[in-house]
């Protein structure tokens, strides 16, 4: 949860990166970024949703995105935030999470031990907090749960065992298991972004999530 | 250059990204027990990163002199590059 005094002011989100410029200093991925860029899977009922969400009185007009380029769930993630603003209006700047932990601290996931990112923290038109999203879907951790429940049964590795207790061999063996698993359903993650970031958007503006 | 063209290669690569918690730990891991290595970090340039994805999906990524390629560390599954 947010902080009650913020370290996200106006002037503070204004040293954001625009997204172009984000991409244009990644020193890695500029070519996921882009060919992500162009399969966001927003319909034009989410369009149609996020839309009227911009246009209520208490609307999301400002996207703040903690992001760094090297991470897998950047950029696949981040150019849907991107869309968004732009089929909107929202202005979205992106802060680097590294070079702006005390932003992170705000948001951090897993009980507060961890700083996952993407973050997508959206704002009133006067940096009122809305809501937040991290990471990626509720499906992509449950997939990945089930993937590894999947992978230590076709291994018939003990259904206890963890990453951190398995030899190096079973450990190695399991995790590409898990990896082959979950790659063909990065897609459909994407799409489960959609629908969370949709319903926390109806339930900050209590608004029916509807296109 | 990949590491498996390396042939004098006498000490493990390890592929790794600073903002990664498993990375961090792995070479806390190495360097409390004098394990000789070299870091190659992929989210510096493209080269490198390619470079890594030639072994694996996740960091970080040991790359053995003996051959064998480790993902990830500890309990997590690492970082997805």
């Amino acid at each position: 949860m947010p902080a009650i005094t913020s370290v996200v002011t106006a002037a503070r989100f204004a040293q954001g990166l625009t997204y172009a410029d984000f991409v244009a200093q990644a020193a890695v991925n500029q070519d996921k970024f882009v060919a992500n860029g162009t399969t966001v899977p927003l319909s034009e009922e989410d369009i149609s949703f996020f839309r009227k969400a911009a246009a209520h009185p208490r609307g999301p007009a400002r996207i703040l995105a903690l992001a760094e380029a090297w991470c897998g769930d950047v950029y696949r993630e981040l150019p849907t935030a991107a869309r968004i603003a732009e089929v909107t209006g929202m202005e979205l700047r992106v802060f680097l999470r590294d070079q702006n932990l005390d932003i992170m601290e705000e948001f951090l996931s897993n009980d507060g031990k961890s700083r996952a990112i993407p973050v997508f923290v959206f704002y009133t038109k006067n940096l009122e907090y809305l809501t937040h999203w991290t990471e990626r879907s509720a499906s992509a951790h449950a997939g990945l749960a089930v993937a590894m429940n999947e992978a230590k049964a076709k291994l018939s590795l003990p259904q206890s065992a963890t990453f951190g207790t398995l030899p190096d061999k079973d450990r190695q063996a399991l995790l590409l298991e898990v990896i082959a698993r979950v790659r063909p359903f990065t897609d459909q993650w994407r799409r489960d972004a959609i629908k969370e970031i949709r319903q926390l958007l109806a339930n900050a503006l209590s608004i029916p999530n509807a296109g | 250059m990949p590491v498996e063209n390396n042939t004098a290669a006498t000490r493990p690569v390890v592929y790794t990204i600073r903002g990664c918690d498993s990375c961090v730990k792995l070479m806390k891991k190495f360097e409390a027990e004098g394990v000789d290595f070299e870091e190659r970090r992929v989210e510096l340039n493209q080269a490198t990163l390619e470079e890594a994805r030639c072994y694996g999906s996740l960091v970080p990524i040991v790359v053995w002199p003996d051959g064998r390629v480790e993902q990830g560390f500890g309990d997590s599954i690492g970082c997805f590059i």
